[in-house]
């Protein structure tokens, strides 16, 4: 057969067609465009092994299973079991492996050679450190010993109070951003030690104050995941979150409402709610009758006009929230971060806490469960936080030389105390330093030796969760991986903690009454002891059994284990009849709002470069300190972003670069906390500055904690300017159609 | 498994979400991204293959701020896969946009085409201090320079999973943690749903299926372009703009 070229054509103008036609289905074969070779994605090496134990990065410590393969730790996530966070987890906890690699971890005992805080190490074998310490403690009494560790329960918290009794040695609990007025309002308000649960998943209202709970406040994974149900759970309406905050939160850009309050009128404008509540007629109650210190305490002064002057919140504003309040039950109302860090940080969230009793909240779904006391009577819950005052005065000790050792574990008081205290000029006055820390943070700079203790992923623990969930709870942490310096040898590395304190009183000769000669012994007697309860979610035949069980879920608890029923009339607060006025410290332009950022909270996160990297949620600013402040004075000013601007209180000052957004007051600056680190290793050395050492040695009233939102600051250009590292503008906005017209992202 | 009937999507709850990174970080564990260093922000390189972004609404004191995670939206008409000269980017038969980092040259071509922006080019070689190189993870393959990488939907999960599945002898669940991304794993508020679209008994589907009928919440991002997203986006509520003209289309 003959073709002409135009023939010829035609067909093949044809058959293209029909192959682009055979095209449009995709068959499942021909198209797919694969290489016959396996695919990276596909190849799988070795097997992974999932093991249950305790974040200790987070605060709050989480349940969680970490993914080991071949002898390394390679994801957390969170263990779906645990009571506090139900498998869900957050980017702080994730990046706890990057803690157990840090590349600066130390990890044998070390020695000074050098001055203090010079940074000349040498290394020791544990025996040589351990009898070293030994020898200074024991020429010392028990009054010139200081021990200093973060809040620590359970049986690490059980060994140091123990060490601590038997060298009657003074043992302090160090948070930067202390929790001891929010506790003194549970023992007033509720008549609780232990924190509540807050049932936010069935509460139908939510008032907060202050309380970026969503985000670093208390418990937020615990809470987050509450919220995603009041948003959008099964089988219920969507809740509505009403905010009062200084500052423009994370929380409070997740609110239906976020209404501005001047710094320390949250507790005024809870009572002019309260007032408004009362006034529409509540049920009378025990409750009720007590808070209203039996119906004379009329509220007078708290009208919602005279306190909306006041705080700088539209009076009709609080009347319809107050309404809407009362009308939509189950309310709950939450209170803490800056609202509880003023002058009158307690009579702030005395005021809010009391709302419960108002709405009914109180002990009843949607509202404020009350947690049990642990399950083993004699293993402590998290101690009572030791006041900013007290600090001051051991600050005060040292630089008189009454202090001859100072202990120290887990806490970084020389980076999170103000300047004023003096507190690290002081510790040149204390002949030994010793710390348990595997991180060269700014407190074991300045030590003398350092007896390191295993990261949290390589170590026996176990944790009573505060806030727990509401019935009686204890996580169980158990190492994943050996220990990343075990290859060194028994004589160098690093060791449990609670190990080293019982060596130590070994040597020292001190009897700490435990039933064990080591850490784990402690945590066996004990498993021991929960089995004899015979009741919780593990159950066994024998020890082994149920030793191996709860490691294997995580710890031990029991959902019908919860708190008393709480006895309304058994709180001392009742509402005051006059207001408490906040006092600041300065009388700077701008009020200084410190706050905790996602990924460094108050600090503990710097030396981690996931956390440092993490965006702000807000200004999605990393790695660096910046000062928030609103669009429109900072156009006044002829402030923009990235301009260094110097911060000044009447303490000290600090640099910052400005982040101007339309969310801020104009007469408020925020800092986020957390950086600003002399240590920690090369990602937090030197980064930033620390707005913890320029606050005002304001504190609160009655509890003498550190009133660290009281501060009263000025701003001036340097004229330099800095790029800000932000996440912001690294795609362009997405928010814009064809026609860039924003798109809102909300639904009417 | 892995029936060329699958559809692998995604339902993100913009509802619900918080802002609070859980999913980014989780997602930099997993697979293996490279630590986002000050300069890389600076550079406007950093690599998130899921990120969370924040809009203004407003100014003090009415103002609000929105949160939207954004990811690889997986297209079944994705404008990046026909401008690879090399089928280094193409779309498998579950539905998802993959990246085959071995054939790719670096033309940048994808990038640019992509209006989600979500697809990260490696300007230099990756590098970890020795000790953090322990964490990576073994099933993901660390990108070198030149290599363009992006949200892959965790397919190393899903491999694994429906390896093990098969195995043993087993349905691959919905309900499977194992199969989610790490991203979905993480969020404390379950604003994001993974499953296979076509599976009418998985969450996802039925969340399609109600959500993006008239009265449903449901939308894709920038849908004027055509791309048809296997990612699924649910609109906020905004009680306080109920009555306002709060079309997204």
């Amino acid at each position: 057969m003959s073709l002409t070229r135009r023939q010829f054509l035609t067909l093949m103008g044809g058959s293209a067609t029909a192959v682009a036609a055979a095209a449009c289905g995709v068959p499942e074969r021909e198209l797919l465009v694969q290489s016959p070779i396996e695919m990276p994605e596909d190849m799988v090496t070795g097997l992974d092994n999932w093991y249950a134990t305790i974040d200790r990065q987070n605060r709050a410590p989480l349940g969680v299973v970490v993914r080991v393969m071949e002898g390394r730790a390679k994801k957390v996530e969170g263990n779906v079991d645990y009571p506090v966070n139900r498998g869900k987890h957050n980017a702080v906890a994730e990046a706890g492996l990057q803690g157990l690699y840090h590349p600066d971890r130390i990890g044998s005992p070390l020695i000074r050679t050098g001055q203090r805080g010079e940074g000349k190490w040498e290394q020791l074998s544990w025996t040589d450190a351990v009898s070293r310490v030994a020898e200074r403690l024991g020429e010392l009494s028990g009054e010139e010993t200081v021990f200093i560790t973060n809040p620590v329960s359970a049986h690490t918290g059980l060994v140091v109070n123990r060490f601590a009794e038997a060298l009657g040695a003074k043992h302090m609990s160090y948070e930067p951003l202390e929790r001891t007025v929010l506790k003194a309002s549970m023992k007033q308000v509720f008549d609780q030690e232990a924190m509540p649960d807050f049932d936010i998943e069935n509460a139908a209202y939510i008032l907060s104050f202050g309380a970026d709970f969503l985000n670093t406040w208390e418990s937020p994974v615990r809470y987050a995941r509450g919220y995603g149900h009041f948003r959008q759970g099964e089988n219920r309406s969507r809740g509505k979150l009403v905010h009062f905050d200084s500052r423009f939160s994370m929380t409070g850009a997740n609110a239906d409402e976020w209404v501005y309050v001047k710094p320390g009128y949250e507790g005024e404008v809870a009572l002019a709610i309260a007032n408004v509540m009362i006034s529409a007629g509540l049920p009378d109650s025990p409750a009720l009758h007590r808070i209203t210190g039996q119906g004379s305490n009329s509220l007078e002064s708290f009208t919602p006009q005279a306190v909306g002057s006041r705080a700088g919140v539209d009076p009709e504003k609080i009347v319809r929230i107050a309404r809407d309040f009362l009308e939509h039950p189950p309310g709950l109302a939450i209170g803490g971060g800056s609202a509880g860090a003023h002058s009158n940080g307690l009579f702030n969230l005395n005021a809010i806490y009391a709302l419960n009793y108002l709405s009914g909240s109180v002990d009843q779904l949607g509202g404020i469960t009350f947690n049990p006391s642990p399950p083993i009577s004699d293993l402590p819950t998290a101690p009572d936080a030791t006041s900013f005052s007290d600090f001051r005065d051991l600050a005060g000790r040292m630089s008189g030389g009454q202090v001859k050792a100072l202990l120290v574990r887990n806490a970084d008081p020389f980076y999170g105390l103000p300047e004023n205290t003096g507190i690290t000029r002081a510790s040149f006055n204390v002949p030994l330093i010793v710390s348990f820390s595997n991180r060269f943070d700014d407190t074991t700079m300045l030590a003398d030796i350092i007896l390191p203790e295993n990261h949290y992923l390589e170590d026996w623990g176990t944790d009573i969760p505060d806030p727990g969930p509401g019935y009686q709870t204890i996580g169980f942490q158990q190492p994943v991986v050996r220990p990343f310096f075990e290859s060194r040898g028994p004589h160098l590395g690093t060791k449990n903690f609670g190990d080293v304190l019982m060596t130590l009183a070994q040597v020292l000769e001190k009897d700490l009454g435990l039933d064990a000669d080591n850490f784990k012994g402690l945590m066996e007697n004990d498993a021991r002891r929960l089995r004899e309860l015979d009741r919780g979610s593990v159950r066994a035949a024998n020890d082994k059994l149920f030793w191996n069980t709860i490691l294997q879920r995580g710890g031990w608890w029991d959902t019908n284990a919860s708190g008393d029923i709480h006895d309304p009339r058994s709180g001392q607060y009742s509402f005051p009849t006059a207001a408490q006025a906040p006092s600041t410290g300065g009388s700077g332009e701008f009020h200084l709002m410190p706050f905790e950022t996602t990924g460094l909270t108050d600090g503990r996160g710097a030396d981690l470069p996931w956390l440092q990297a993490t965006p702000d949620p807000i200004t999605t600013a990393t790695w660096q300190t910046w000062v928030e402040i609103n669009l429109k004075k900072a156009e006044e000013m002829g402030i923009n972003e990235g301009d260094v601007v110097k911060v000044t209180s009447e303490q000290g000052s600090i640099e910052a670069l400005a982040y101007p957004h339309p969310g801020i007051s104009p007469d408020v600056v925020a800092i986020p906390v957390g950086q600003g680190h002399k240590g920690g290793g090369r990602y937090s050395k030197d980064r930033g500055a620390n707005v913890l050492s320029i606050l005002s040695p304001v504190t609160e009233s009655e509890t003498g904690a550190l009133a660290w939102a009281a501060t009263r600051v000025n701003l001036r250009r340097t004229g330099e300017w800095i790029r800000l590292p932000k996440f912001e503008n690294t795609a362009p906005d997405l928010a814009e159609d064809g026609h860039r017209r924003i798109i809102p992202l909300t639904s009417g | 498994m892995a029936s060329t009937n699958t559809q692998w999507g995604m339902v993100i709850d913009v509802d619900k979400c918080i802002g609070c990174q859980g999913c980014v970080v989780a997602c930099q564990s997993e697979n293996n991204i490279p630590i986002n260093t000050e300069d890389l922000f600076n550079q406007r390189r950093a690599i998130e293959w899921i990120r969370v972004e924040r809009y203004w609404e407003g100014e003090f004191p009415d103002v609000k701020a929105r949160f939207i995670p954004i990811l690889c939206q997986h297209c079944n008409d994705a404008p990046c896969e026909p401008v690879c000269p090399v089928f280094a980017t193409y779309h498998n038969n579950e539905g998802m946009n993959v990246q085959v980092y071995n054939r790719c040259i670096g033309t940048r071509f994808c990038a640019n085409n992509c209006p989600y922006h979500v697809r990260f080019f490696n300007f230099w070689e990756p590098e970890w201090p020795e000790t953090l190189t322990n964490q990576l993870n073994p099933d993901v393959t660390v990108r070198s320079r030149g290599i363009m990488e992006k949200c892959t939907f965790c397919i190393q999960r899903i491999r694994r999973t429906s390896r093990e599945a098969a195995r043993d002898g087993e349905e691959l669940s919905d309900d499977s943690r194992e199969l989610n991304p790490a991203c979905v794993n993480a969020c404390p508020t379950d604003t994001l749903f993974f499953g296979d679209l076509n599976d009418p008994d998985s969450k996802v589907a039925k969340l399609a299926k109600e959500e993006m009928s008239d009265d449903g919440r449901g939308y894709h991002l920038m849908p004027q372009y055509g791309t048809s997203p296997n990612v699924i986006y649910l609109k906020k509520v905004d009680e306080s703009t109920k009555d306002s003209n709060g079309s997204h289309e």
